[in-house]
Parts: C-alpha cells; structure tokens; sequence
C-alpha cells in the first residue's frame, strides 16, 4: 500500500469495493441452496463485521473492549423486540438495535477511558455481565432465557431478503461497506489519531489530539459496529437468545481479532473465517473449542502478536519506495531575522512542588518572540519538569504561564498546541506503528493548522518538513526502523509541520552522535531567523553555545542567571552550580 | 432486627470469600504489575482439586484440603510460567489479554474433564451450625470467616515480620532497585504468584460447600473480587479486605430487601458508580495521570 | 592487578540507539576512591550501570577481582560484591529505615538474622542522624536523610566496591558536605569506592584520582590537583569558554 499524494483521493477504495459488491452478490446466490453453508457464511459474516468494531477500538486506538458481544446482543435484540414485539420493519428496527449499542458505548467510554487499560477492562466486563442479567431476568422485555423466536425477514420496497441467498447477499455487501470503512479509517485524520493515542498518548495530546475524545469515539464506533452485526445475525439465523451473547463469545470475537491481526479490517476478517470455519472441520473439538480459544490467545500473544494479517504485512512494507516529486517548502512564519521585542512566552512565579519536593521554586522568565531561548541547569534543576509544565503535562503548584497573550496554565496539551505550542521529547515519543510519513502528518494536521482540513496538502506540508530535516527518502519506513539519531529528526519535523509559533526542544542532542549533533546544529541555525521562537533544553554547551541568543539557568528548581551566553557562562553561580563550590584541597583524601 | 444480623452473618461470610480472591489479585497488582484476569479459576480450581481427592479419591477431608492447597501452590507456579514471564517485558496490554485467555482455557478444560453438572461438596463439619442469640451461624460461614481471619493474620506475618516478606514488599515498590541489592526478582514474583494461587484455591475450597463447585463459579467471583479491589482502593491490601466485605454485605442486604435475580448486578453496578465517581476507592490515592 | 578493571568499555540502551559509551577505560585499586567527572550525558551513571548489569548491550570487559562481570544477571554482579547506590537513592518508600538497610545484606548468604541485625545497628553508629529514624518510613525522609539510608545500605553488602551515583544529586550544599565526609570515612574505614560525581569540586575533595568523560570517552585523568588544574577540565563542562 504506497502512500503518494494520490493517497487524499476522497473515493480511494470505492471503485473495488463496488465491484467487490457485486461479485459478493454473485457468489451468494450461486451457493447451494443446503441451508448448512448459508449459516456457516452468515455467523461468519455478521461475526466479521462486530470483530472489525474490535479492530477499531482495539487495533487502531489500544483500548481494550470486552464487551463486543454485548453490543453485538444489543443490535440483534434491538431486531428482534422491535420486529416481533413492536411490529417494526427490519430497517428501523436494526437501527435502534445500533442507536441502542453506540449510545451505552459512549455513556460506558465517557465513563472509564479516563483511566487506564485495565479498568476500562473490568469495566466492559461488568457491563457486559449486567446485560447478560437483563436479557435473562427482564422477562417481560427481553423475553428471558428462553429467547426470541421466529424474527421475520426483512424487505425493502419490492425486494425481499427472505431466502438465504438473498439475506446472506445482504450480510455480505454491509461487510464490504463496514470493510471499505473501517480501511479507510486507518488512513484518514481521525485513524491516524486513533493510532497516536495508542503508540503514545502523551505525545498525541502535545501534537494537538485530544485523546480523551478519541478513545471515546473509538470505543463508540466499536459499540456500532457491533450493533450492526447483530441485527445482522438476529436477522439470519431468526432465533436468539441470552447466552448467545455471554462474556465468552466476546472472548471468541477478541480471539478471531487478534489471529487475523487486530491492526486491520482484513486480517480480522481472515482471522474470523477461520475460527468460524475451522472448528466445523475439527468437529471433535467441539466440547473443548472455547478452551482452545483461551490457549491460543496467549499463543498469539506470545508468538503472533501482530496476527497472521502482520506476517504478511511485513513483507509488503520491506518494498516501499521513496516518493517523488517537489511540494511546496516548509512555511516557518513570514517574519525573517531580528527578533522583536514582544515576547511570545512569558513565566511568572512558576512553582512545581512533589509532596515536599520543590522541582520548581518559584521561576520567572520570559522568551522573545523570534530568539533561541536556551534553559540549562545541572541534573536535577528542573528543567525537564519546567517544559513539562509549559506544555500541560503536570498541573502546577502556582504561577502563570503566558502564551500569545493567552493564559494558558490550566489548558490542557492538545489546546496549548492548538494555540501554537510545539515540542519534542527527550525520550523521543514517536508513533511506533506508523511510518515516518504518517507521523508527520499527524502533526501537519493539528486542529488550527492553515492545511488541516485538506488531506492533499497534509501530505504536502508533511513531505516538507521532511524535506526540511533532510529525510524524504525515509518516508515509507516504519519509524521504528530509523536509527535513533533520525528518530529525532522525525519529531523534530513533526512538530515543524504543525506550523508552530513556539518549538519546545527537550534535549534535542541526547544520544546524538557527534555527526549527528552537527546536523542538528544546522538545523536549529536554519531555523533561526525565520520568525520561529524556539526554547531549548540541553546539556551540550556547545552547541548551546552555538545557537542560542539568550540563556536561563536553574538550580534547585530556582532561576539562578539569565542573560547572554558571554554572561551566562562566566557568571560565578553558573559555575559554582555545575562544578561545585571551591572545596579545601585534599584535607580529608589522603 | 434479627433479619438483618442474619443477612450482615451471611454477607460477611461471602464478602471473606471475595477478600480473599481479592487479596490474592492485589498482591499480582503489587508484585509483578499483573491484572490477573484469571484470579476466580484460582478459586474454581482449587475447589475441583478438593472435589477429586475427597469425592473421587476418598482420602480425608483435611488431608484433602491440605494436598489440594498444595497443588495450587504448585499450579500458581507453572500459570505464571504460561502466561506471563513470556509476556513480562511487553507490557501491561498483553499480559491481561493472556490471563483472560488463561481464565477461558481453564474453565473449559475443567468443563471437558468434568462435565457440566455442578459437584456437591459437604463442609468442614457436620454439625450444621450453632445459634447465637437469634443469629443461626452456618458452621460452613463460621469456617470461611474464622479462615480468612487466620489467613490475613498470617499474611500479615509474613509481609510484616519475616525477611522474605520485607524481600516481597521491596519488590513490589522497586524491582529494579531490589535486584542491585541482590534479591532475586523472578523468585519473588513466582513465589507471589504462587501464594496468590494458594489464597484462592483456599477461598474456592471453602465456598465450595455453599455454592456446589461447578465450572463458572469462579468467574462471576473474580468479577465481584475486582470490584471489591476497585471499591476498597485499587492497590491497596486492607482495601481489598473491606471492599469485599463491604461488597458481599451489600450484595446480600440488596438481593434480600431489593430483588433476588439481580443480585449479581448489585457488584458490577457498585463498581461501575465507583469507577465513574470515585476511581481511587476508598482507601485508594488519587490516580493521578503520569507524565 | 587492579581490583576493578575496565577495559574499552563500549554500551548502549537499545539496539537502535547509538553507543553512549564508545570505549572507557577505568582501573580502580583496592582501598581507593577513583571519581568519574563530567558533564551530563558524558557517560559516568551508565558505566556504573553497565558494572552493575542494568545496561542490556555491552562490549569490552569489566573484571572484577580478575572475574568477568559481562553478561551476568544484575543478582549474580550484585552477589560478587559490587553494591551499587543508583541515582536518585531509590530507597524502598513503603519500608523503614531500618527494613531498608538491612535488605543492603540480600547478597550475602549464611549471614544469622543475629549478625544482620548486629551489623545494622553499627550503620547507626555510622549514621547517628538516622537514630532517631530508625522505624520511619521511607517516603517521608528528606534528600539528605535518603542520601545516607541508601549508602548505609550500600554498605550493609560488605561489598568488595561500592558504587556511588550522583549522591549530591539534589541536595543542599551543607548536606553536600556531610555526605561526602561521610564518604571519606568509609574509605578510610577500607571501602573502595567509585564514584560517579557532577560536582567536581566536591568529588575531588575526597578522590584519590579522578577521570574526567565527555561524550562517552576518557578526556583525561590523574589525581586531583593536576585535574584541578587543567582547563580542559572546565572545558567539558561549560563548553568553549574559559576563564573570561
């Protein structure tokens, strides 16, 4: 799958899966008529289409959902109570089976996704529980343990979906659709922020994402998709009852997920069929299917973590090529060279306590709009504590941060970087499954950004920033793949595409080799003078040295000089901080 | 009056069972950062041991629990050997996808070797219980609780005033730091998923008797033990104590007063409120996101 | 034979990254206290942590007592004698003083629950401000009281080399000082201690010999006063500017 700037085509994948609908038609209808393969197909199929919900919640985002199957008995009771007992037509009973499904998927996501992974698990496991209760003892509703028989055919105008041929051409062309869907998802904006969220969620909110919405949206897409699946399977198999949709069959739907490979619509599909049409073949197992089920969830998970969808993936990725072709540069604001008197970033009384520790004591400075403003400090100063403050990732103790003339203390990340805030990482946070493209593109396109809602010229500001640090040949690669020194490179250009009125560069040459801190000394040179207010943190006096225009050192969490690098560096508490006070000689070592 | 201190007996003993199966999954959560999803097939496991070697085997019925206990200690050893030391340096996400795997596994290997039809297990003693006043104490829930007591007490024991419980303790709060001083990490992890193992063995050995040992009765207790954890405080060991207490309390006051066939929802409702409104429990610290 | 020696000594954290290290060489004489200056990123914690087992790709050879630590797991170097005092003291937040510093003796074997607690109290006797701390919890000690719980520790593995990291790492500079007298006596009492310090002026004061690393190389080395002299020595802290 080559990324090229055709790649923003808004109908990509429409014309095959057209085409795709048509051929599924043709082969349902061409199966014989023995209602056994009509089933096999049907389960598999409506089963396909709730594990794609999982591919999305789980797979692009890394939200764990144990609760498919509910959401799944959601849409397929959803059918049957509105077909049999409200005399409803398929259709708008299918619909308030999926209303009902995307509506207690995102009442249960706003709830939990707050925390961490494994209470949004127990908390899918319990929903998933209560419902299970309901759909047993809410007799009068949901007609108990004993189910819900006879659930018509639907009809749609002159055509009726009452053979088996018919429904299963119906199954299968929504697969297509939700497929084509679910594909496309993973290379739009939203899937690309769905997928930062899971490889790094920190980063993802300072590159503008706001993370909370989207696990949310993902979760209720997941709960949708499982919705339409059901009514699906309600429809088909015209029989359903409370144990069809238990804890354990959202275990078999995480199974089939993550065998197929949870990364993609196409290898959970893979997955599927064979789980579904496997134990058809080995039918001895049948009594200890769902143990082999849980057996081989940790196999995968030790040996296939990708899924089989993965193995083969990996292949086609090894032959990306370079894109070619010239795109416009890197736009770096319009002002070039002096700076200016404003100041764009201003610290007042920062403070930053731990319990009893004082990381920041109390910190004032202010950063003219347009310079290269470096912070230094020995280890444990509190820099590192100090940018993470400024870009929203700790909640000061006290103090005020003044952004653009805006007060930004309590936003949280994704607005600081919507105003304009941008910065890198001294652990370098990248977004491991995507590639270098992908990753730049996430920055390209932060709410805000002049090109953000054009997807054409989101690759287009991407390739620049590439082009900027040097690395346009790279851009298929998986980012992983790029030596560390590159890597950097990547976040750098990441936060460059998002158009930034301030770069917040945390250790920008840790781990660096001496070429390569070279190179990044050109860059930052490069960067100078184009209007770009840059705060950098680092320990290389060199290249301090080199590039800034006014330096800010901190000791013990307190502001200990702030002037040029000439005066900074001579000062005697600048000294005395990194080497020491003069101690008396040799007295206690001999 | 006299209802209501039968239903606090009743629901105390319950929530012992609950606090132990949660005191087992806290103690993974502290040692090895592991959200074992496979925690109630400790406490199924463990009752169909007691099952094979006092109803099959025919052997006494302490002697019974005593190899049963023993088995789990072993068995908790090759389940950490399984489904997390591959895992160990993956991360969070795998590991609980793998131990729901586990949970799965061994329900529906216990099923096939088993068969479906729950097993009936007497209790430890055959006098069926003594009165109190006008509390008729089940001698089956005098056993769990007076247990219990005893397996905290010794827990606290252990923890507190043995050296092996302060290698434990120092594990959990920094493994890195426990190696450099020459503690042998993995040991303490499989002793901890060992003993774990142990503690739910025990409670599914003592509930047995009230509840018939069948295949799912430890998944329905997992998920209250859970809760239990969540409610008391997330990480917290006398959370999980008074989360399940406070659990099995509720669940028995709300099925009698309130309604009988949603019993079970009391938990997963209790635990939903909580998470939405109070994520930290009630002994929990506030849950802070890391930076 | 030195009792400590490492041989062009090449690590880094990952596979992907570059080396951090690319080739030191340290001998440390029994009885010595032997500093490694420079500034930070130069490479001094991550050679402690390469002797101690944390860095997972390393090449060239630590020996100690002849005994090639490469490749061992962190328990077995820690068994051998090499206690290390990492950064940032890391001392057991939800344990005592006391529980902390008597894990220090995890180590050792055959040592009577007697002689443990007997040995603990002489790090009291070590440490008189840490008396009154005895059954305090570790979270709700001060950098300086933390400072002295983890070298006591430290200490408790009667290690064949101590290994010291940034122990002035955060702390005032009286407090400074009392760590470092305290450094003094421990060697004068026969510890050898390698000590990983960015306050040069104050490792100096204690060290036998000092190596000065920048960027993962030995820039120069010697005993304090020719360090103490060479500009070089400023240099790799503050960059290009000398004495203005």
């Amino acid at each position: 799958m080559s990324v090229n700037l055709a790649s923003a085509r808004l109908w990509r994948g429409f014309p095959q899966a057209i085409l795709a609908c048509f051929a599924v038609v043709a082969v349902a209808f061409m199966l014989p008529s023995d209602g056994y393969y009509l089933n096999i197909l049907m389960q598999a199929v409506t089963y396909a289409i709730a594990v794609s919900g999982l591919v999305v919640v789980l797979g692009y985002c890394g939200q764990i959902s144990i609760a498919q199957a509910a959401f799944f008995g959601l849409g397929a009771y959803g059918v049957a109570i509105g077909m049999v007992d409200y005399h409803l037509g398929f259709f708008p009973a299918w619909l308030c089976g999926i209303g009902a499904a995307g509506l207690l998927g995102l009442l249960l996501g706003l709830g939990s996704l707050r925390l961490g992974g494994h209470y949004l698990a127990m908390v899918t496991i319990s929903f998933q529980q209560i419902l299970t209760l309901f759909l047993t003892n809410w007799l009068e509703f949901t007609h108990g343990p004993d189910g819900i028989r006879d659930i018509p055919r639907p009809r749609l105008g002159p055509i009726s979906f009452e053979g088996g041929h018919a429904f299963l051409a119906l199954c299968l062309v929504t697969l297509v659709i939700v497929t084509l869907a679910v594909w496309r998802l993973k290379t739009g904006r939203l899937g690309r922020a769905m997928q930062a969220v899971r490889d790094n969620e920190l980063a993802a909110g300072t590159c503008g994402i706001n993370v909370f919405a989207t696990k949310v949206i993902a979760f209720g897409l997941s709960a949708v998709l499982g919705g339409i699946g059901g009514g699906l399977f309600a429809g088909g198999f015209q029989y359903i009852s409370p144990d069809q949709f238990s804890f354990g069959e959202s275990i078999v739907l995480l199974t089939m997920a993550l065998l197929g490979g949870v990364q993609s619509p196409f290898g959970s599909l893979v997955g599927t069929m064979l789980l579904i049409i496997l134990p058809e073949w080995l039918r001895f197992l049948k009594q200890v299917y769902l143990a082999v089920y849980g057996a081989s969830v940790i196999l995968i998970m030790v040996f296939l973590p990708d899924g089989l969808w993965g193995l083969m993936l990996e292949r086609v990725r090894k032959r990306a090529k370079p894109i070619l072709g010239d795109v416009a540069k890197l736009p770096l604001l319009t002002q070039t060279g002096q700076e200016s008197a404003e100041f764009v970033l201003v610290i007042d009384g920062l403070a930053k306590h731990f319990g009893g520790l004082k990381a920041l004591d109390g910190i004032s400075l202010a950063v003219r709009k347009g310079s290269v403003h470096a912070l230094i400090g020995p280890n444990g100063s509190g820099k590192s504590t100090f940018i993470n403050v400024i870009t929203g990732l700790y909640k000061p103790t006290a103090g005020k941060v003044t952004f653009a003339g805006r007060d930004i203390t309590h936003a949280p990340p994704h607005e600081r970087n919507r105003a304009g805030l941008a910065r890198t990482f001294q652990n370098i946070r990248v977004f491991r499954g995507m590639t270098v493209l992908e990753n730049i593109m996430v920055g390209a396109e932060r709410p805000g950004n002049d090109i953000a809602e054009n997807p054409a010229l989101v690759v287009e500001r991407a390739l620049a920033a590439l082009d900027f640090v040097g690395l346009r040949g790279d851009a298929h690669r998986d980012v992983g793949a790029l030596s560390y020194g590159h890597q950097r490179y990547v976040e750098i250009a990441r936060a460059l595409a998002a158009t930034p009125q301030t770069l917040l560069l945390d250790e920008p040459a840790a781990g660096l080799n001496l070429t390569e801190k070279h190179e990044l000394g050109e860059l930052l040179r490069r960067l100078k003078g184009h209007g770009l207010t840059i705060l950098i943190i680092d320990h290389d006096m060199k290249l301090v040295e080199q590039v800034a225009d006014h330096i800010t050192v901190l000791n013990f969490g307190k502001r200990i000089a702030d002037g040029s690098p000439r005066d900074v560096l001579n000062h005697p508490d600048v000294i005395a901080a990194y080497l020491g006070e003069p101690q008396e000689e040799a007295g206690a070592a001999s | 009056m006299a209802i209501f201190l039968q239903l606090l007996f009743t629901g105390l003993g319950i929530g012992a069972i609950y606090a132990l199966v949660a005191l087992g999954f806290v103690l993974l959560i502290r040692a090895a950062s592991v959200v074992n999803f496979a925690q109630g097939q400790f406490a199924m496991v463990g009752a169909y041991m007691l099952v094979i070697c006092f109803n099959v085997l025919g052997l006494p019925y302490l002697l019974s629990m005593a190899i049963s206990i023993v088995l789990m200690a072993v068995f908790g050893v090759i389940f950490a050997g399984a489904t997390y030391w591959p895992l160990r340096h993956r991360g969070g996400l795998p590991v609980i996808i793998s131990t729901i795997g586990a949970s799965i596994f061994l329900e529906n290997i216990v099923l096939f070797l088993y068969g479906p039809s729950p097993e009936v297990l007497p209790g430890l003693f055959d006098s069926p219980g003594i009165q109190v006043g006008q509390v008729f104490m089940d001698s089956q829930y005098l056993s769990i609780l007076v247990a219990a007591a005893l397996l905290v007490i010794l827990q606290y024991f252990i923890f507190e005033k043995t050296l092996l419980g302060k290698k434990l303790q120092a594990t959990s709060q920094d493994k890195e730091m426990a190696s450099l001083l020459g503690i042998p990490v993995a040991a303490m992890i499989l002793f901890t998923f060992s003993y774990s193992a142990m503690l739910g063995g025990i409670a599914g050995m003592l509930v047995a008797p009230v509840l018939f040992v069948s295949v799912g009765m430890g998944g329905l207790i997992a998920l209250k033990a859970f809760a239990a954890n969540i409610i008391g405080g997330y990480g917290s060991i006398p959370g999980a104590i008074l989360g399940g207490l406070a659990l099995g309390v509720a669940e028995t006051m709300g099925a009698a007063y309130i309604s009988v066939p949603y019993k079970d929802a009391f938990a997963f409702a209790m635990l939903l409120m909580f998470l939405m409104v109070r994520p930290q429990g009630l002994f929990g610290e506030k849950i802070s996101e890391k930076a | 034979m030195s009792l400590l020696e490492i041989e062009n000594l090449t690590a880094r954290y990952s596979s992907g990254a570059g080396d951090v290290l690319k080739g030191i060489n340290v001998s440390v004489e029994e009885g010595e206290i032997v500093a490694l200056l420079g500034a930070n990123g130069a490479g001094k914690s991550t050679t402690l942590r390469s002797i101690s087992g944390l860095v997972p790709h390393v090449g060239g050879a630590i020996k100690l007592g002849g005994v090639s630590l490469l490749g061992q797991s962190v328990e077995a170097i820690a068994r051998l004698g090499v206690a290390h005092v990492p950064e940032g003291r890391r001392v057991f937040p939800g344990l005592t003083v006391a529980e902390n510093i008597l894990l220090g003796a995890s180590n050792r074997k055959g040592v009577s629950r007697a002689e443990m607690n007997r040995e603990v109290d002489e790090k009291f006797d070590l440490f008189p401000d840490l008396v009154r701390l005895r059954d305090a919890l570790g979270w709700t000690l001060s950098g300086g009281q933390l400072q002295m719980v983890a070298v006591a520790r430290g200490l408790m593995a009667k290690p064949r080399v101590l290994l010291l990291d940034e122990p002035s790492l955060g702390l005032a500079p009286l407090i400074v000082q009392q760590v470092f007298r305290i450094v003094a006596e421990i060697r004068r009492r026969g510890t050898t201690v390698l000590l990983v310090e960015q306050n040069a002026n104050v490792a100096l004061s204690v060290a036998d010999r000092g190596y000065v690393l920048e960027t993962g190389k030995v820039l120069v080395s010697g005993k304090p006063a020719e360090l103490w002299k060479d500009p070089q020595v400023r240099a790799a802290y503050l960059g290009g500017h000398a004495i203005a």
